[in-house]
């Protein structure tokens, strides 16, 4: 050990703070074996249990009582939320068939343009308005 | 320092520290320039800018459900995304977003089958190119691979070159998780039921609660250290704590699927996972795949990783085994010097036409 580690281990503030590292080093050993036992888990599962079933009963009431005022509560806001999805979901789906096609399309396009442009060597110009025709 | 010192710089150094603590808020993480390039539901897929893109295959970062994917870009100067932009890969981000209750439904099916598969396709299509790279990390790297190795039945093969799979778990049956979620008598279902989603403060606490301790009293124990000794790295550590503190909740469906997989009866190892009916075998994985594990990680822990190499096809296999943290290893502030320029290497030589 050097002499200056040898001088801040020996102040007092020092040798408290070794033995606080110590005692939080020893902690976190036992802590980190207490969490990784079974029981530890049925504790911290039946507090999930219970605390997701108490959010469920008060959001439950919260939406009684909107709902009793002719207000739209939670469930009636997901409920609409879920609609849009489903409405969402088919767009996205006809979107890609969408682009699917007309990338067929002009794959389609560019054979024949091709295919003349090698016959009469003018098919390039032709080509280049397909695809600026194409894009949107 | 002596004594009185110590006791007459105590007030400034509270201040000091409990203004790092309260502002943590402000700082800014994930400020690397992106546009929008499609959206669905919560999830959005990002392009990065850059003006010097170099490598055809583009790369598509996929981080997991409970955490935002900021700390791919967590800070100037400590972004995995600048770094990746500056070395001229084409950057592609998919954030999952913040589900809302209507989107409990939402299972891991729909996530690797549907937005994994669909952002793949956009990424593809805005890049112009065939095929690309999926860099998973953590429960993300999970969704990556369940899709590379999910039954195509007869279809067009996956268009996934390189497959970097990031501190990834695959088989948590032996670990402390399983020993919290594992017992059956804990009925998943019902909470998802109730809860809908499951809250992000759930998750992070029980992520937490894995080392107390460490994540309840070191922390705060080091940084107060750190004020005193002059060496405190602010925006270092306000980024990190600003991320770990933004956890969106996990849809109550592919919570209980992913329960089910990772820590009762490990599907995914024993190939019987199936999604939407279609068996998810990690034999078929034939890209070129890297495996990051780290050896201190306590949420994805190695031998939790380990079967994975065991399983997969692939004749192009790396493994980078590196000591520290589930985080740290790929976000620390040694990552720049360690990791990162070790996965730059197996990505550039792979991602060439």
């Amino acid at each position: 050990m050097s002499e200056r580690d040898a001088g801040s281990v020996g102040s007092p503030i020092d040798q408290v703070r070794v033995l606080l590292e110590g005692t939080e080093s020893q902690a976190a050993k036992a802590f980190e074996q207490a969490v990784a036992t079974r029981s530890f888990g049925s504790v911290l599962a039946r507090c999930g249990e219970n605390a997701a079933a108490l959010a469920r009963i008060g959001s439950d009431l919260a939406d009684l009582a909107l709902r009793n005022l002719r207000l739209a509560g939670r469930a009636d806001i997901v409920r609409l939320a879920r609609q849009l999805h489903r409405t969402e979901d088919k767009l996205e789906r006809v979107l890609q068939e969408l682009e699917e096609l007309r990338d067929e399309l002009e794959a389609r396009d560019r054979q024949p343009a091709r295919a003349s442009a090698r016959g009469n060597g003018h098919g390039h110009g032709g080509d280049g308005r397909r695809r600026a025709q194409a894009a949107p | 320092m002596n004594v009185l010192e110590r006791i007459a710089r105590a007030p400034g150094n509270a201040l000091e520290f409990s203004n790092i603590v309260l502002t943590t808020d402000d700082a800014v993480i994930g400020a690397t320039p992106r546009d929008v390039v499609w959206t669905h539901r919560a999830t959005t897929l990002y392009r990065y800018r850059s003006t010097q893109r170099r490598f055809p295959v583009p790369l598509l970062l996929v981080f997991a459900l409970i955490n935002r994917p900021d700390i791919f870009d967590l800070r100037p100067g400590g972004s995995l995304v600048e770094y990746l932009l500056e070395e001229g890969f084409d950057i592609f981000l998919l954030d999952w977003g913040a589900p809302g209750e209507e989107d409990c439904d939402m299972g891991i099916d729909d996530y690797v089958c549907d937005e994994l598969h669909w952002a793949i396709r956009e990424t593809l299509r805005a890049a112009k190119s065939d095929e690309v790279s999926l860099i998973g990390w953590c429960l993300g790297a999970t969704v990556c691979a369940m899709y590379c190795g999910l039954d195509r039945r007869g279809g067009p093969a996956v268009p996934v070159r390189n497959l970097a799979l990031l501190t990834m778990p695959i088989d948590g049956r032996d670990s402390t998780y399983a020993k919290w979620v594992g017992d059956p008598s804990f009925d998943i279902d019902g909470v998802a039921e109730h809860w809908h989603n499951i809250p992000g403060e759930a998750v992070d606490f029980a992520n937490k609660m894995l080392k107390p301790v460490s994540n309840f009293f070191t922390t705060y124990r080091r940084l107060w250290e750190n004020v005193e000794q002059g060496q405190v790295r602010r925006e270092a550590y306000q980024s990190m704590a600003k991320w770990v503190a933004n956890n969106p909740p996990f849809p109550g469906r592919a919570w209980t699927q992913w329960i089910e997989m990772m820590y009762r009866d490990g599907s995914l190892v024993n190939g019987h996972a199936r999604l939407r009916g279609r068996r998810v075998d990690l034999r078929r994985i034939d890209q070129n795949v890297l495996v990051v594990t780290a050896g201190a990680d306590h949420i994805a822990p190695l031998p939790g990783t380990m079967p994975f190499f065991d399983l997969i096809a692939s004749r192009d296999v790396t493994h980078i085994a590196r000591p520290g943290g589930h985080i740290g290893l790929i976000a620390g502030s040694a990552a720049r010097k360690v990791i990162w320029p070790e996965m730059v290497d197996w990505l550039r030589e792979r991602s060439e036409r």
